[in-house]
């Protein structure tokens, strides 16, 4: 028996105002329960179809809209986001970005306010939320004083107390561990509603989804069982199939660039990030740094590229470190693209022309940085870090939101710049990346966490 | 306790300290607006005292030069400045100056209790017909520390790159930036409000607990304080 449509994409094109089409002529449905995996390329549209099925497009964006999305039986086009909530519940990619009270169990009764709940069923409802997304002690704390990875859970939980039918998740995990992106998709697997949930980190995906779609320049280019879209990947898309695991050739270390022996470290009065820590990082080698959410990685990164100094222990550095952070495209400080890159190199156009041609931006050199897309926001920070050639390019977990193309670029940029003689040492949850040697950080905060 | 009484004992210590001339009183409404402040986590404190308390400190110390009061012994007098006039300094314009900067010191700090220490989300709900004021305010409120890992964030993007910020003007180029960057957020907010039924009609509210005596206390108190800073100080 075939089992009740709770969604219907009829001939779907949008474009955003001034943009170029963001999906060109989708058609699908979706059935009640079912799980499917959101795939495609970064700027593909899978954003922008998880918003024409929450009425967000054209209702909050404007631009060009044709065909017909119907939810629960409503045109998304003569019914409000507001109204659809309830039936639909979204959770975006930055959880800072869509809290917006003080205290967590206050967050995730908003939205059964502004539905209407009856005020008795509220805070039962809270609770079973919480407790269903294994948040159910964060209740009364500060949203302020959560991880991204508790954030992220209770944004799921203020979703899930909606008791949606159909539930949107934009790469709700980039910013979790692997722990944490296994627990949040277990509770996506247990929410009973259809999911629609669009990731980079395929494989957890496909465990989890009934169905693949996949999207590549707006277009539908898949739409089948997890079996067949494993194969059509596999065929079509490799890197989608699975995810890449890079090896690195053989390295012949030189020099250290940072040597750190035994540091401690705690911001201001705050507690012990971490203590008894050592690390070297040498000319020619790629070293990870690996561990959970809030273990440290970071702060260590940080201390290597001299952005931070320990309040314990020594560390010795040569040479000269650029830091890439988490989320670069987010601190972007330039009018002009080819401003941002030329900030590091005194203002020299000539060399930042040539780094934005090496990491594909040549096309945006008098661009907006804001105006570029996420993907290329990513690419510009990388850019901004790499042009000035320095000894040791720290970077801060690069491959959040990345999708397998331009992670499998990454990987092979890394490999290029230690085996040119560079040091390069990488925060990361991506085990996947190539690194002639791994460091793991561990989340014990006042025991020794890793020694080279 | 309940956020409405303890905004409006907050609201009536600022008011009580620009309704009073006595610099003894206004020192009081510092100090225990500033051990009350003391209460909370001390990363997150810092920035609004710091705040507070310098900008207190910047009117005792500039205001002194920047206006003549006419009166008092004079201590110094120096150049003229154009638009500013001439530079002095009288006894009675310190006085008055400290009485400025302790004023501004307790608005200040009692605006760091509302923003480090109530539950905002209860002050809303409670606000009744000011809803989508209230909200706004603490919408605001909750996005300070957001505010200040943006600006954190660039500024170590920057460093990041080998580029050392010097100055206030360096800093200063980091202001279109964050203001931009707060300009995406809110309106990402914007839309995860929409897609989450804000504005929708119908509304309900979650049940709240009632007041306690505490709570009556503490307004009590607020008006207390006003009519003692009106008639009595």
């Amino acid at each position: 028996m075939r089992s009740e449509t709770i969604a219907r994409v009829e001939a779907l094109s949008y474009a955003y105002p001034d943009g170029p089409a963001a999906v060109r002529d989708v058609t699908f449905e979706l059935s009640a329960g079912e799980i499917v995996a959101l795939l495609g390329p970064s700027g593909s549209g899978k954003s922008s179809l998880l918003r024409a099925l929450a009425g967000l497009v054209p209702h909050f964006h404007g631009g060009r809209f044709s065909g017909r999305v119907l939810v629960g039986g409503n045109d998304t086009r003569t019914t409000s986001p507001a109204q659809l909530a309830g039936t639909v519940a979204s959770v975006f990619q930055d959880p800072e970005d869509q809290v917006v009270m003080t205290v967590v169990g206050n967050e995730v009764a908003f939205g059964l306010e502004n539905l209407g709940a009856d005020p008795a069923t509220i805070w039962p409802r809270v609770e079973g939320a919480l407790a269903a997304v294994g948040a159910g002690t964060l209740r009364e704390r500060r949203t302020v004083e959560l991880s991204g990875g508790e954030l992220q859970r209770v944004c799921l939980a203020a979703a899930l107390a909606l008791e949606p039918r159909l539930l949107l998740l934009d790469e709700p995990t980039s910013q979790l561990d692997r722990a944490g992106a296994d627990a949040f998709l277990a509770g996506v697997a247990a929410a009973g509603c259809a999911v629609v949930l669009s990731e980079q980190r395929v494989e957890r995906v496909l465990d989890v989804a009934d169905r693949v779609l996949y999207l590549e320049e707006g277009r539908l280019l898949f739409d089948g069982s997890v079996a067949e879209g494993r194969e059509w990947l596999a065929s079509r898309r490799p890197r989608y199939a699975a995810q890449e695991v890079f090896d690195a050739p053989v390295a012949r270390p030189g020099e250290p660039l940072v040597e750190i022996e035994e540091v401690s470290f705690a911001y201001g009065s705050g507690p012990v990030v971490f203590d008894g820590v050592s690390l070297a990082v040498r000319r020619g080698e790629v070293v990870a740094l690996e561990g959970p959410n809030g273990a440290g990685k970071s702060t260590l990164a940080k201390l290597a590229a001299g952005l931070l100094e320990p309040v314990s222990g020594t560390v010795l550095r040569s040479g000269r470190a650029t830091y890439l952070s988490q989320d670069p495209g987010r601190y972007l400080v330039r009018e002009t693209a080819i401003e941002e890159v030329a900030l590091a190199v005194g203002g020299d156009q000539v060399r930042a022309q040539a780094a934005l041609e090496r990491f594909g931006l040549g096309f945006a050199v008098c661009r907006h940085p804001r105006d570029l897309s996420s993907g290329e926001r990513e690419r510009l920070g990388l850019a901004a870090v790499a042009v000035s050639q320095p000894d040791l390019l720290v970077l801060d977990e690069p491959t959040r939101g990345v999708d397998p193309d331009r992670r499998a670029e990454l990987a092979a940029w890394m490999l290029a710049e230690a085996q040119s003689g560079k040091g390069v040492l990488v925060a990361t949850h991506d085990a996947g990346l190539p690194a002639h040697r791994r460091v793991r950080v561990g989340a014990a905060r006042r025991e020794p966490v890793g020694a080279l | 306790m309940s956020p409405g009484p303890v905004a409006a004992l907050l609201a009536a210590a600022a008011a009580a300290a620009f309704l009073t001339d006595r610099i003894w009183a206004v020192a009081v409404i510092v100090g225990v607006l500033l051990l009350v402040c003391l209460r909370a986590p001390a990363d997150r404190r810092w920035p609004y005292l710091v705040g507070a308390l310098v900008s207190g400190a910047g009117v005792i110390v500039l205001s002194p030069f920047l206006w003549s009061s006419g009166a008092g012994r004079l201590l110094w007098e120096g150049p003229t400045i154009p638009v500013l006039g001439t530079l002095d300094l009288s006894t009675d314009e310190i006085a008055a100056a400290v009485l400025s900067g302790a004023r501004l010191t307790a608005v200040a700090l009692a605006f760091s209790v509302y923003a480090l220490l109530l539950d905002h989300d209860r002050l809303v709900a409670s606000a009744g017909f000011a809803r989508r004021s209230a909200l706004a305010v603490a919408l605001a409120t909750r996005l300070v520390p957001t505010l200040e890992r943006d600006a954190a964030g660039l500024a170590e993007s920057v460093r990041g790159r080998g580029v050392e910020l010097s100055g206030a003007r360096g800093y200063a180029t980091l202001l279109s930036p964050l203001v931009a960057g707060s300009l995406e957020r809110a309106s990402s907010l914007a839309e995860a409000m929409e897609a989450r039924g804000y504005g929708r009609p119908g509304a309900t509210r979650a049940p709240r607990p009632p007041w306690t005596w505490r709570d009556r206390l503490a307004l009590a108190a607020a008006g207390v304080l006003v009519l003692l800073a009106v008639f009595v100080l």
